[in-house]
């Protein structure tokens, strides 16, 4: 277990300034103060940082974007949104360490020439906005945070906002139009936030976890966060696990750490000593692992790759192998068919559609071709929503159902009762109105005939 | 800047930096099926409907908010698989909680939902929930006198909500609730205020915003559509009017981004029930004695002379603003023709200094007569106005009195100027009134000669920037009205034992080669000139002749 991020979490002062000042607290924030901007932006690019929010984009790099022409505003805002299922890393960070947190929100709107920083929090946080508003206060107090931070020169105002408790709040454009007071629909890019973001200035959005790594980058150096972890995957992680583990918690791993090690070591292994049966490495958003696919694995962003999921936001949940597979998919495609925001088509109807007939397979009331038509609802959602949140609904239903079909199959109806149904169904298609002959899918092939017209 | 060259489904087309790929399509003619797209509201690109395949792009876009890019090469629905599966989604996604009832639905028939469903491209028309297993929402929501919403069959386009926000400013009307239970709403459900509401139901691309006024009244494939102008102030907003079986239906905006882009004010789109509402001047007439038309133009003329060769005093000839080019110019010619001394007037009152007065920041205006610029142009407006002819009247100095009057299609004629009028008409002793209505400030008038009113008789109005327009016949006159043109083109005989060309393409070639402000343009022209001067991109969702083979 690593102790890079969390080495000051454990003392119950630290959200304390006088603790967290003797602990190296705005050591990284001064640092970056006697250097001009772009060098804050070149380190934190050396060191490899990459967006811990899910995504993994390299964060030198996205600050790289903002060109402020003159009398524009730049903003960050810190996504402490925390929405994704599975995820309550960011909450561990601001409950236990909240300066590192504002030492990275101060270093991060310095680099892009910030003034005005937000952090926006999911709502169910509120008494967490309350120790982070404390330590803000403190920092202003001392005049580390606020005009002429530091006697540096560099004014900064930091402003902590609560959200009403809506998962689309976590995309970054849905959280720039929830914190302009708007409904939070996301918006269609381009413009980039680095274009055109909050108020339609030059905006930056970064995860709480990216912002607290750049504060410990810019006070130990770049080089000293590639010590941690592996190859492209720089740094520790900070990984919220849960589900069927003996110690679900918060735990900062090196980057490249093997996933069994950490399962049976930091997570104590699998509750009531049963077998694992599959993993979802990093938020309900990315695809499912069985047991077999997890074992070789390290916590990285490539091995994940490899194995095609993602770390994402290092939401862990685990699976023993008591879990009903189908029933844990509907617990997770009725979290999206609640969340979609419903702006964008796909999306509104698309997560709605696959819960019902999740339901309805569940209920013993499947039809066969049903899990033809959640996997083909799931293609015609990918790639066609304006925001990621209608990728990640298909991505569980998709490796849920290719992964564990047997268990999806012993849900459906016997094949006579298949005949029966058909008898009143209207057949195969056919005739002018039909879909094209090569309308195949990435998906299988509709396994039976498509469900009755109205 | 310089311009982007880009290939849709094959075609080339340059356009200029900053056009979206859904505007270099409708600049080519290619249709690409769109909700959310409206060419005068702001691209949201959340239907989904329009995506294309674009070479070089991972994934399709939507083609509303992607800008084009030199050397694009786009493939919309008609051409590629991958664009044809996409809309294909999305209309099997639209249909998922759609109630289908497109039989009792107004919309049906101009439903770009029920067109793009039957589309041999990307049609799809199976909706997969068992109905009674759709997601319920509320039904006949009343939103005030012009809107009825019905919130199951709205496809969450957000037209509505950008049109009340971004075009009329009253920002009345949001999405409640997540997902698909995703509902369009007026805060509180109160009724909606905003006077421009009529456009609502306009920019719906389908039956979940209707009219109150059109609903149930007639399926749209029956009606036949005439292009016109509005005639209810000097704005002149493009519209169409739509009729059936010699009734006005309704009137719905026409697009034209110098004039009124895409919208109408509700005053206007509904001045066609003040036709109808109050009793029509059916028959030429003198006092309650019925005449034929033949009496009545010999006893016009009689009035309008005799009287003139007793007294020697001038001839007051007042025509509204309200008339057409051509009524104005032939009436002008019909009284210099006829009566050498005259006094020629068209202001009831403050048209003059009120033609460009806003009343508001969108469309409509103070001076509510369509022509006042028609009328500066052909030489009205130089003598005393209605006040000054009581005036000269009530000394006695005015025998006869020739009135062209058109009562406002908008609002009510000025309490001030009926007296004026009435006053007028009572202390001339001669006087000959073609009007439309029967109006009890014009029973003064010696003589009453029913003319045809806005929708029945063709001809130009000039607007208040000057641009002029061509107004179009909807409907077949009734009883003996005629066109203030052909009477006038008989009065013209009898004084001069000369015919008389009326017709307004005739009219207006004199007008265009006489009056300067009118010099170079032709009635042909202005007839067609919404078909060739604002090619598809204009085409608003009333105009989609084009689509699914209609």
């Amino acid at each position: 277990m690593a102790q890079y991020l969390t080495r000051n979490a454990l003392d119950p002062a630290q959200r304390e300034l006088q603790t967290a000042l003797r602990a190296g607290a705005y050591l990284g924030f001064k640092q970056a103060l006697s250097l001009p901007p772009q060098e804050v932006v070149a380190e934190i690019d050396a060191s490899g940082l990459r967006g811990r929010g899910g995504a993994g984009f390299p964060t030198g790099r996205k600050w790289s974007f903002i060109h402020a022409k003159e009398g524009q505003t730049v903003y960050l805002l810190c996504n402490a949104d925390e929405s994704e299922p599975g995820t309550f890393k960011d909450h561990y960070l601001i409950e236990r360490d909240p300066h590192l947190v504002l030492e990275g929100v101060a270093i991060g709107a310095y680099a892009i020439g910030a003034h005005r920083a937000y952090i926006y929090m999911r709502g169910e946080y509120a008494s967490l906005a309350e120790t982070l508003a404390a330590a803000l206060r403190e920092a202003m107090a001392a005049d580390i945070i606020g005009p002429n931070c530091m006697n540096s020169g560099y004014d900064l105002r930091i402003t902590i906002q609560l959200g009403a408790g809506a998962y689309i709040c976590g995309e970054e454009t849905g959280l720039i139009q929830s914190l302009e007071g708007r409904r939070a629909y996301p918006r269609v890019r381009p413009p980039f936030p680095a274009v055109h973001g909050f108020l339609q200035e030059p905006t930056v959005v970064n995860n709480v976890e990216t912002l607290a790594c750049a504060a410990r980058i810019m006070a130990e150096g770049a080089e000293a966060f590639k010590d941690h972890g592996t190859g492209r995957s720089a740094g520790t992680k900070l990984i919220s696990v849960s589900g069927a583990v003996e110690r679900p918690g918060v735990y900062e791993v090196e980057l490249g750490y093997p996933l069994m090690e950490f399962l049976q070591g930091e997570a104590g292994g699998i509750r009531g000593g049963r077998g694992l049966k599959a993993i979802i490495p990093g938020g309900t958003s990315v695809p499912v692992l069985t047991a077999e696919e997890a074992a070789p694995l390290t916590i990285d962003y490539e091995s994940m790759q490899s194995a095609g999921t993602m770390l994402g936001s290092g939401g862990m949940i685990v699976f023993g192998d008591d879990t009903s597979m189908p029933q844990a998919l509907l617990r997770i495609a009725e979290f999206y068919a609640h969340e979609s925001c419903g702006e964008c088509t796909p999306c509104r109807e698309g997560t709605g559609w696959m819960a019902w007939v999740l339901r309805r397979l569940l209920a013993g009331e499947g039809r066969p071709g049903d899990l033809g038509l959640l996997l083909r609802v799931g293609d015609n959602i990918e790639g066609r929503t304006i925001c990621g949140l209608g990728d990640a609904s298909v991505q569980p239903v998709r490796s849920f159902i290719r992964k564990f079909r047997p268990e999806f199959e012993a849900l459906l109806p016997e094949p006579v009762q298949a005949v029966a149904w058909q008898s009143h169904g209207h057949g195969p298609r056919t005739g002018r109105f039909g879909p094209p002959a090569e309308e195949a899918t990435r998906s299988e092939a509709v396994d039976g005939p498509p469900t009755a017209a109205l | 800047m310089s311009g982007a060259d880009l290939t849709i489904d094959g075609r080339q087309i340059e356009v200029e930096q900053g056009v979206s790929v859904i505007q270099a399509a409708d600049r080519l003619g290619v249709e690409i099926p769109r909700f959310c797209y409206h060419p005068d509201l702001r691209p949201e690109g959340n239907c989904r409907m329009c995506l294309v395949e674009v070479d070089g792009f991972p994934k399709p876009v939507v083609a509303c908010a992607t800008p084009v890019v030199d050397g694009m090469v786009v493939k919309t629905p008609h051409t590629s698989p991958v664009a044809s599966r996409a809309a294909r989604g999305v209309l099997e996604f639209l249909l998922v909680n759609h109630p289908l009832d497109c039989p009792i639905c107004d919309q049906a028939g101009e439903c770009s939902l029920q067109d793009f469903y039957m589309h041999p491209d990307y049609g799809q028309h199976r909706s997969h929930v068992d109905p009674e297993e759709k997601i319920h929402k509320r039904k006949r929501v009343n939103l005030g006198p012009r809107i009825v919403l019905d919130a199951e069959r709205c496809v969450m386009c957000s037209r509505c909500v950008r049109f009340s926000e971004e075009v009329s400013g009253y920002a009345e009307l949001q999405f409640v609730r997540r997902g698909n239970h995703v509902e369009l709403t007026a805060f509180e459900d109160r009724v909606l205020e905003d006077p421009y509401a009529g456009n609502l139901a306009d920019v719906c691309p389908v039956g979940a915003l209707t009219s109150r006024d059109f609903r149930f009244k007639r399926r749209v494939w029956h009606l036949s559509h005439t292009d016109s102008v509005c005639a209810g102030c000097s704005t002149g907003c493009n519209v169409r009017i739509d009729h059936f079986d010699g009734h006005i239906e309704r009137v719905v905006p026409r697009r034209n981004p110098e004039v009124n882009r895409s919208w109408i004010c509700d005053e206007g789109r509904l001045s066609y029930q003040s036709l109808t509402s109050i009793p029509r001047l059916t028959h030429p007439r003198e006092g309650d004695r019925r005449l034929l038309w033949a009496e009545a133009i010999a006893l016009a003329h009689e009035t309008l002379h005799s009287a003139g060769a007793v007294t020697g005093l001038p001839l007051a000839a007042l025509a509204s603003a309200s008339a057409t080019n051509e009524s104005l110019w032939l009436f002008r010619q019909y009284v210099e023709v006829a009566f050498p001394q005259h006094l020629l007037e068209f202001r009831l009152g403050r048209e003059m200094e009120t033609v460009a007065e806003r009343e508001d920041k969108l469309l409509r205006r103070a001076d509510k007569h369509p022509n006042t610029m028609g009328a500066l142009h052909l030489g009205y407006g130089r003598g005393l106005g209605l006040k000054g002819l009581l005036d000269l009247a009530e000394k006695g100095e005015l025998s006869r009195l020739l009135m062209l009057y058109y009562p406002p299609l908008v609002g009510q004629e000025a309490e001030e100027t009926k007296e004026r009028i009435a006053g007028l008409l009572a202390r001339v002793p001669e006087s000959v009134v073609l009007t439309t209505h029967e109006l009890p400030y014009l029973t003064g008038a010696k003589l009453l000669l029913p003319v045809a009113a806005w929708s029945e008789e063709e001809g130009t109005y000039t607007n208040h920037q000057g641009v002029t327009q061509h107004v179009g016949k909807a409907i077949s006159l009734r009883e003996a009205v005629r066109p203030a043109t052909d009477i006038l083109g008989d009065l013209w005989q009898v004084a001069t034992a000369a015919r008389r060309e009326t017709a307004p393409e005739r009219l207006f070639r004199e007008i265009a080669m006489s009056v300067p402000a009118f010099r170079g343009l032709s009635y042909a022209g202005l007839e067609s000139r919404a078909a060739t001067v604002y090619p598809p991109e204009g085409r608003m969702h009333y105009g989609q002749e084009g689509f699914a083979g209609r």
